[in-house]
């Protein structure tokens, strides 16, 4: 093996006969090729890595003096507030890092999405990053119930009643998942459980299943080009650059930047305008009292706002049903992603104008109805979510035929001014 | 295409909020908090006490933390500001029981610890100003923010002795001291904030520059 030539004697030696340490750093991390044509889109990955290990070790200390009961949960995270000394330190970091991580990972969806990071043969990765923002989403939500505010309690109980409207099954399920007929303090330690257990374990593994499989096919790129197709004589990539130093120091620089917007927020708006923490939730969830306005995290309203949109029964399916399916299916139809698009070009650069028009459709249904899923509904909004809804469908499901009917620029052999 | 996204984000970002009262059937008088003003806090947490306390607890707070940090001797606090022989390090518990509550005035008064972050600081000093008299109304008052509100005018005898001045103050220092105590780690917050802003400005400008030589050396 190169490493022991390298190492004669020494620790790192004696490990590396044992266990292949310096390979696998090389591989996974110094010396990775990383294509010379990246630009600050492909920077998310890398501070989600870091946000994920702060949500870590934020959350393992949080963990040491939350209680996870109906009477205490909520009073225990005053407490954490007051009495522990920098408690407000993790639960400001730990909350702001909850919307971090899905900011982040919407960006990092969005730049597979523009440059076809999900083709082949990379169906593999983009998949597991979906599970793993499945999983997110589910880590979210059952965080969000942990400090049993007003809203904790109520987001839950609408949430866990939309399986109620499954036909035959619902009820039993929805009961069976929050073990009791209401939200209780039973429902709280079970999403506790999952919270800090299951779902953590869940995410770390399916992460690094994503990055292991990254590192084994490759960066995708802007231009969605293979690199692998021009390699030197040791087998490198020609348009890339190894991993250290050129890409960990603008990952590190990036870090910096992502941390002074980060720590703004933790220092000087913990509330994040009522996004990061709402304002209702400073109240301990009261069952006798639904407050006026129930909405989710800002990171769920686009789904929520497809949820409210499907008002009409159908089929002899109720309404609820349909729109949580509708809801379910806006989650689920990122992971069909590369069995849908048929273009011959994976980037946006090169694709035709009807790419770009649905793409650009897509981003403004994502933003019309996260706004959409914030506010209260009247008559003009729930018409303006069905259209943005039909939009938002219409980027995945019409992209078989606008793909191959699109004329595509030609796609250069070689990265861009290499 | 760049532009065209910014112009869509843009877009659809733009569309306006309704236009309700944002303080019950008035607009909410402007309010600024300063929890840096010891006085005023201090005046606040006497006005507290001395008026709302015998029905609103503030059961998340410890009075030894209220004085230690809004620098209060604790053996003053302990003879003018704790009335039941509370030991200092306890919660801010009251004696009034819920059942109690809900025979004599209809209703149980809520806790305030929190008041500040749940409804907006100016909808508390609103609130606390646009009491007028109804006859129709159990306590003969009623209010512009909070319409058939249960409590009584508590700070009556306050509002008929000062001048319109004062009392605004009185008020301001009252609400100044609930947004204190909803999140009383804010002071420490923000003086902290402001290192570690720097601390980070310094450390990615040194990252940037790092960034920088290692892009000169690829080209």
């Amino acid at each position: 093996m190169a490493a022991n030539e390298k190492n004669s004697g020494g620790i790192v030696n004696w490990f590396d006969t044992r266990f292949p340490i310096t390979d696998l750093l090389e591989r996974h991390l110094s010396k990775y090729p990383a294509p010379t044509n990246l630009n600050f889109w492909y920077l998310f990955g890398f501070l989600m890595i870091v946000v994920l290990a702060m949500q870590i070790l934020t959350g393992l200390w949080l963990m040491m003096n939350y209680t996870n009961t109906a009477e205490e949960a909520f009073s225990s995270v005053e407490y954490i507030m007051r009495d522990v000394e920098y408690g407000w330190l993790l639960r400001y970091m730990h909350a702001a890092g909850a919307s971090a991580f899905f900011a982040l990972i919407y960006l990092h969806m969005f730049r597979g999405m523009m440059y076809g990071s999900y083709r082949k043969p990379r169906e593999l990765i983009w998949v597991g990053g979906w599970v793993t923002y499945v999983l997110l989403c589910a880590e979210g939500f059952t965080g969000y119930v942990l400090p049993w505010g007003q809203m904790s309690f109520w987001a839950a109980q609408v949430i866990i009643s939309l399986l109620g409207s499954i036909p035959i099954i619902g009820e039993d399920l929805a009961t069976w998942i929050r073990g009791d007929y209401l939200i209780s303090g039973i429902t709280l330690s079970r999403l506790f459980a999952f919270h800090v257990v299951l779902l953590p374990i869940m995410i770390i593994a399916v992460v690094f299943f994503h990055i292991l499989a990254l590192h084994e096919i490759g960066s995708n790129n802007p231009d969605g080009i293979d690199i692998k197709k021009h390699v030197d004589k040791d087998g490198v990539p020609l348009d890339s650059k190894p991993f250290y130093p050129y890409d960990i120091t603008h990952d590190i620089y990036a870090l910096g930047v992502f941390l002074l917007i980060f720590c703004s927020v933790v220092f000087f708006f913990p509330e994040g305008g009522g996004y990061v923490l709402e304002y209702v939730n400073f109240e301990p969830a009261n069952p006798l009292s639904t407050p006026a306005h129930i909405v989710p995290s800002w990171y769920f309203t686009p789904f929520y706002a497809m949820l409210r949109a499907v008002d009409f029964s159908l089929f002899g399916f109720t309404a609820k049903f349909l729109g949580f399916v509708t809801m379910a299916a806006g989650i689920a139809i990122f992971a069909a992603l590369p069995w849908l698009d048929r273009s011959p070009v994976k980037s946006i650069r090169y694709k035709g104008i009807l790419s770009k028009v649905f793409l650009a459709g897509f981003v403004v249904s994502f933003f019309v109805l996260g706004y959409l899923g914030a506010v209260p509904p009247s008559d003009l909004k729930n018409l303006l979510a069905k259209v943005f809804t039909v939009v938002y469908f219409s980027y995945f499901l019409l992209m078989p035929i606008y793909t191959r009917l699109e004329k595509c620029k030609p796609v250069p052999e070689r990265a861009p001014g290499h | 295409m760049k532009l065209l996204f910014i112009i869509l984000f843009f877009s659809s970002l733009s569309f306006s909020a309704e236009g309700n009262f944002n303080c019950g059937t008035i607009e909410c008088d402007s309010f600024s908090a300063d929890t840096t003003d010891l006085a005023s806090l201090q005046s606040g947490l006497t006005t507290y006490m001395n008026n709302c306390y015998g029905c609103h607890s503030l059961k998340y707070s410890r009075y030894n933390r209220v004085a230690k940090d809004l620098e209060i001797p604790i053996e003053i606090y302990q003879e003018n500001l704790i009335f039941d022989g509370s030991k200092p390090g306890e919660l801010m518990n009251i004696s009034l029981n819920e059942k109690d509550a809900v025979e004599w005035i209809g209703a149980k008064p809520p806790d305030l610890t929190l008041e500040a972050r749940i409804r907006k600081p100016e909808w508390i000093y609103t609130y606390l100003r646009t009491y007028y008299p109804d006859a129709s109304r159990p306590y003969g008052v009623n209010n512009k923010v909070y319409q058939n509100v249960s409590m009584p005018n508590v700070l009556e005898d306050l509002q008929l002795n000062l001048s319109a001045a004062e009392f605004d103050k009185v008020i301001y220092d009252l609400t100044n001291f609930l947004v204190y105590v909803a999140d009383p780690s804010a002071n420490e917050r923000k003086r902290i904030g402001v290192y570690v802003l720097l601390f980070l400005l310094l450390f990615t400008s040194f990252a940037y520059l790092t960034y920088r030589e290692f892009k000169k050396e690829l080209k």
